[in-house]
């Protein structure tokens, strides 16, 4: 391998950063209408009387249309209904007779520009009668409080139970049982582009395009033929470059289905960029959840259980095809993380509110580490231990019968590595020793770490859903390589082109990785997500290209006259072993495929192109990526300010294909996990309001509030087979760990325990008690 | 976020702009740099049926040396009075602060007056020019007429300036020498202040807060404790006395008066050991 493990420079760079990059909005086609949506501004409501007379007479208006409208021409909405102990509610693409959210779609104005679309809004009148609001878990619990959807009981939409191990046992054994509820709050996806499409439905062809900023080109078709009973033949998705996701595109919305209804109507393209407000308040907010949790835990620090009950604010509808419910097992199963201890009850509740849904979001199932190595530290403090040598105690080893509680299997992973390393790196001892000096000053010093695993792939037996890929060697010698992927960031046309380069023996701008066009692409409803790029992307890139490789080799031993097992590719020639001056071009042996495929033996196979499925065989290793990150903080005590002294990541994603995108990827979800602890929420109020509508209210952090992050990279241990492994997802996993933990330890001296995650200065302050809550 | 619609008319000459103003009536808006009044135009909490640019005025834009005082025109972009080296000598609070607005696209763009006609208790400039005990010249149909700043924050986004006035002068006394401190608090740099003050202490003692009600206001417990000698301390834990700070998403009225108290008594302690 050559382009494997070497920093090559994005493929995209260039492109993006000259500002020629295509991004939805740069879609511009002839005749094209533009739409804006009229939203909801209750949380809870009938609609009584909708008129749309004066927006429709607006000149400039080509169409009003309500949630009746695009209900007459569209298939109602509900999400894995097949999916076990799932109560999904059924409902619309548009609201019809009642809005369940601040920001739910109840009419689309098409006009001639945005401008005129957006007056139209104003002009349409709409007689709500509120309902009271659920908000909180609290009042989607309240017996008293309305059902969401009449057919929903209590609001709860998916409940799962399980007990794994004795857990009377454990808690009967126990010294001490710690028992804490920890809460996140609602964290947003905010891509830097926001979401958009263009519908553009051909009524002389009865072709649907769709042009999408999609994580999912064919996901996207699927569900938009599915919903809008459209001919899946007849549906095509197109995407450029996607200006970000972190989850949020892997759905598919129900703007889209109405923006495609609508282009359908009218029989005219349709553009919809959403807005900054819109997207804020109605795109998606993640992380809404809690866990309370009990642990049984020796006097010498040894974790004997837990007991855990799970709640998940799904808001108001599940999101499609990624209901919420997807999450609470996968919670669970990582719950006990590396940590060996014997039982575990856990209860998971997926309940819905009168809030905007809750996608996919970087590391979905995050609150799993975030709530263990909180609790990690919260029992160190109690038992007056130090937080890494609780973890010590409790830490497997990675030996080849590892597994934790929930049943996954752990061998091979290197947590404990991380651990010592990451210590090690960060001069943990003098880390306390300024800690010491620092309290001796009344200064507010923490140090907080916390490991975590991520499933990327998984351990063999939890692999499923395996990837095509389809390759092709075109007649100059090039390659494309087609990919369902739907790459918004990562740099997929450069990993990919580093593994085909490779496996087929190009130079690495011989290759081109094409996605984002359904007419071309395998099928793959996941595309982009679940860190399954650096995986079962790469999987399907190498054994396809593995594939066209031995194809041409066959069509070069016919034209040479020599055994394909003596032939190499290198650099683009073909090389006969010892006779390095009879090489050949791999461009004239594909002219000769292409073009004159007669004048080869009989029997020659020249079709110069495959598509092969990964399955995940010849993955060796652990599957697991995993890491420690560590952080350092100092607090003001005065106004609450926290600042991040240092910050360091110790790795493990096995392989490395591109150590810049790798380091790249972590820099960014640690971001977003310091983000969701420092900065953002998508706050709302009790009647259900939204409250953070702009960059003013919803706070991102830009690069001055991100420090400087310190990366290493575990050595990859040499294993059987490939040992590629998933890193979208643990930065952002494991930073809020890391740093509520610091929080906590720089506060030891108030006496304050942190059961929140998001802990803006305010919070800090009304937590040491120095200004009132 | 698309502004309702509106026209636009350029001004050549204040004369031009003034006789603008008085053809457009109420609904009639001057706009500089745009940095305060697009945004709200841009969410339709302000639709005003004209917009009368004065963006262009290069004679409102200066920085000029009168004697005891610095006369800023009140164009003159955020970023030149950050740079500015008689600001900087006489009166580098003024200098400071214009530094520590936004970023440097705001910085740019954003002018003096445009801040100041704006008044809005959040911003940097208003606060300053309350601490430095400047005034404001402003120019109408009948003349033209200088307001004291302590005059002139009347409300919510409410000044003493009538719909047909253009405020063309910031007059800001000379404090050369003299001891000063700006303490903005904020959880980004980029963002406004949660709470913030602006200190003088020289010849004139002028303490001003932002963000803690509903204009830009002075400390004026603070003040008259300092006068009347108190410690940086004892003056500090004053410094939201009669105050009725917002709540937002960043701080209850309970944090504001804490960080009000804490900030006051940093600007001070700076400010003296100048
Ligand atoms: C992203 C962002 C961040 C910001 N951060 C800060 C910050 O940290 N601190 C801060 O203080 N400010 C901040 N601002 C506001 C910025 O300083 C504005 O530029 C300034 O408040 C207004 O100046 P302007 O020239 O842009 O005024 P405009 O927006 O053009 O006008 C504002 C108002 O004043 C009136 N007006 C303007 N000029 C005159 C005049 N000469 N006579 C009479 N009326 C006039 C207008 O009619 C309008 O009502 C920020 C703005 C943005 C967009």
């Amino acid at each position: 391998m050559r382009f494997v493990g070497e920093s090559v420079t994005r493929v995209e760079d260039r492109r993006i950063l000259t500002g020629r990059g295509h991004y939805i909005d740069d879609v511009r086609l002839p005749g094209m209408l533009h739409a804006a949506f009229l939203r909801s501004p209750f949380a809870h409501a009938r609609i009584t009387r909708m008129d749309t007379t004066e927006a429709r007479n607006l000149p400039g208006v080509v169409a009003v249309l309500t949630g009746a409208d695009i209900e007459a021409v569209t298939v109602p909405i509900q999400v894995m209904p097949q999916f076990p102990d799932f109560n999904s509610p059924v409902y619309q693409a548009m609201a019809t007779d009642r809005v369940r959210f601040v920001g739910d779609p109840v009419a689309i104005v098409v006009a001639q520009s945005r401008y005129v679309a957006e007056d139209a809004l104003e002009l349409i009148n709409v007689e709500y009668d509120p309902m009271r609001p659920v908000v909180s878990f609290e009042d989607a619990q309240d017996p008293n409080c309305p059902r969401i959807f009449d057919d929903i009981e209590g609001n709860v939409l998916y409940r799962s139970n399980s007990t794994h191990g004795d857990v009377d046992a454990a808690f009967a054994a126990a010294d001490t049982v710690i028992h804490e509820t920890f809460r996140q709050s609602r964290q947003a996806n905010v891509p830097m582009e926001t979401r958009g499409a263009v519908a553009d439905f051909d009524p002389g062809s009865g072709d649907l395009t769709y042009y999408a900023a999609t994580q999912s080109p064919q996901g996207c078709r699927f569900q938009l033929a599915t919903y809008l009973n459209h001919p899946i033949d007849r549906v095509r998705v197109l995407s450029g470059d996607v200006g970000g996701g972190f989850g949020l595109k892997g759905p598919v919305h129900r703007e889209d289905i109405s923006l495609a209804a609508a282009s359908r109507i009218v029989g005219r393209p349709i553009k919809w960029i959403e807005d900054r407000n819109e997207h804020l308040q109605a795109s998606g907010h993640a992380r809404d959840e809690q866990i309370e949790v009990e642990a049984a835990v020796t006097s010498d620090g040894r974790l004997l259980g837990l007991k855990a009950r799970l709640l998940i604010d799904q808001g108001a509808f599940p999101c499609l095809p990624y209901a919420a419910v997807l999450f609470p097992n996968m919670i669970r199963d990582l719950l006990p993380g590396p940590y060996r201890f014997g039982a575990m009850s856990f209860e998971g509740l997926v309940l819905a509110t009168n809030k905007c849904w809750n996608p996919p979001y970087r590391g979905p199932w995050e609150i799993e580490t975030w709530v263990r190595e909180r609790l990690m530290d919260v029992i160190a403090h109690r038992l007056g231990m130090d937080p890494a040598d609780i973890r010590r105690a409790n830490m497997f080893d990675g030996d080849e019968e590892d597994r934790s509680i929930t049943g996954q299997h752990l061998a091979g992973i290197t947590s404990r590595q991380s651990l010592e390393r990451a210590l090690d790196l960060a001069g943990y001892s003098a880390i306390r020793a300024a800690q010491e000096l620092a309290r001796r000053e009344e200064r507010l010093l923490g140090v907080g770490f916390a490991t975590f695993l991520e499933a990327a792939p998984g351990p063999k037996e939890n692999r499923v859903i395996p990837e095509d890929a389809r390759v092709r060697l075109e007649s100059n010698g090039h390659l494309l390589v087609m990919t369902p992927q739907g790459p918004h960031g990562q740099g997929h046309e450069t990993t990919l082109a580093q593994i085909a380069a490779d496996a087929m023996g190009l130079p690495l701008d011989h290759v081109r990785v094409v996605h984002g066009d359904t007419r071309q692409t395998p099928m793959n409803l996941i595309g982009t997500g679940g860190s399954r790029a650096s995986t079962w992307a790469s999987g399907s890139v190498m054994v396809t290209t593995r594939k066209v490789r031995e194809k041409a080799l066959g069509v070069a031993a016919a034209m040479m006259e020599i055994d394909a097992s003596d032939l190499d590719i290198v650099d683009g020639m073909v090389v006969p072993a010892g006779a390095p001056s009879k090489a050949m071009p791999l461009s004239a042996i594909a002219m000769t495929a292409y073009l004159a495929p007669e004048t080869l033996p009989p029997g020659t196979d020249h079709h110069l192109e495959a598509q092969e499925t990964f399955t995940g065989d010849g993955v060796g290793g652990s599957g697991w990526s995993g890491g420690t990150h560590l952080c350092v903080v100092e607090i003001d005590r005065e106004t609450g300010r926290v600042e991040i002294v240092r910050y360091v990541v110790v790795e493990d994603c096995g392989q490395i294909i591109n150590p810049a995108i790798v380091e790249g990827q972590i820099r960014g979800g640690v971001a977003q996990g310091i983000a969701g602890v420092l900065y953002e929420k998508a706050a709302y109020d009790a009647e259900g309001q939204f409250l953070a509508g702009t960059f003013m209210d919803y706070l991102l952090p830009t690069a001055t509030e991100i420090p400087s992050i310190e990366i290493d990279h575990l050595e990859s241990v040499p294993v059987e087979g490939l040992d590629i492994r998933g890193v979208g997802e643990g930065g952002a996993l494991v930073a809020p760990a890391a740093l509520t933990n610091a929080i906590e330890d720089a506060l030891v001296p108030l006496g304050v325990t942190i059961n929140e995650q998001y802990l803006p200065p305010s919070r800090i302050m009304e937590l040491t008690r120095m200004v009132p809550a | 976020m698309i502004p309702a619609g509106f026209d636009y008319r350029r001004a050549a000459t204040l004369d031009e702009a003034l006789s603008l103003l008085a053809d457009g009536g109420d609904e009639a808006k001057l706009i500089a740099g745009g940095h305060s009044l697009l945004p709200l135009m841009k969410l339709r909490l302000a639709a005003p049926s004209m917009l009368i640019d004065i963006g262009r005025l290069g004679d409102l834009s200066f920085v000029r040396d009168g004697g005891d005082h610095v006369v800023v025109g009140a164009l003159t972009r955020h970023r030149d009075v950050e740079i500015d080296q008689t600001l900087r000598d006489h009166v580098p609070l003024l200098a400071h602060v214009a530094g520590q607005v936004g970023d440097p696209q705001v910085r740019h763009r954003g002018t003096i007056g445009g801040s100041i006609a704006h008044g809005d208790p959040a911003s940097d400039l208003p606060a300053a020019c309350l601490a430095l005990g400047a005034s404001f010249k402003a120019v109408g149909p009948s003349g033209e007429r200088t307001i004291d700043a302590s005059d002139f924050f009347l409300g919510f986004l409410e000044t003493a300036l009538g719909p047909d006035e253009v405020l063309t002068e910031i007059i800001v006394p000379k404090a050369t020498g003299a001891g000063w401190s700006f303490q903005k608090f904020n959880r980004r740099a980029q963002d406004w202040a949660i709470v913030g003050v602006a200190a003088v202490r020289g010849e004139r003692t002028g303490i001003s807060l932002i963000n803690m009600g509903p204009t830009p206001v002075r400390a004026s417990a603070t003040e008259d404790a300092l006068a009347g000698g108190a410690s940086a301390a004892e003056a500090a834990a004053r410094a939201a006395e009669g105050l009725e700070p917002p709540s937002d998403l960043n701080a209850t009225p309970e944090y504001r008066v804490h960080l009000a108290q804490v900030l006051v008594r940093r600007a001070l302690e700076e400010a003296s050991a100048a």
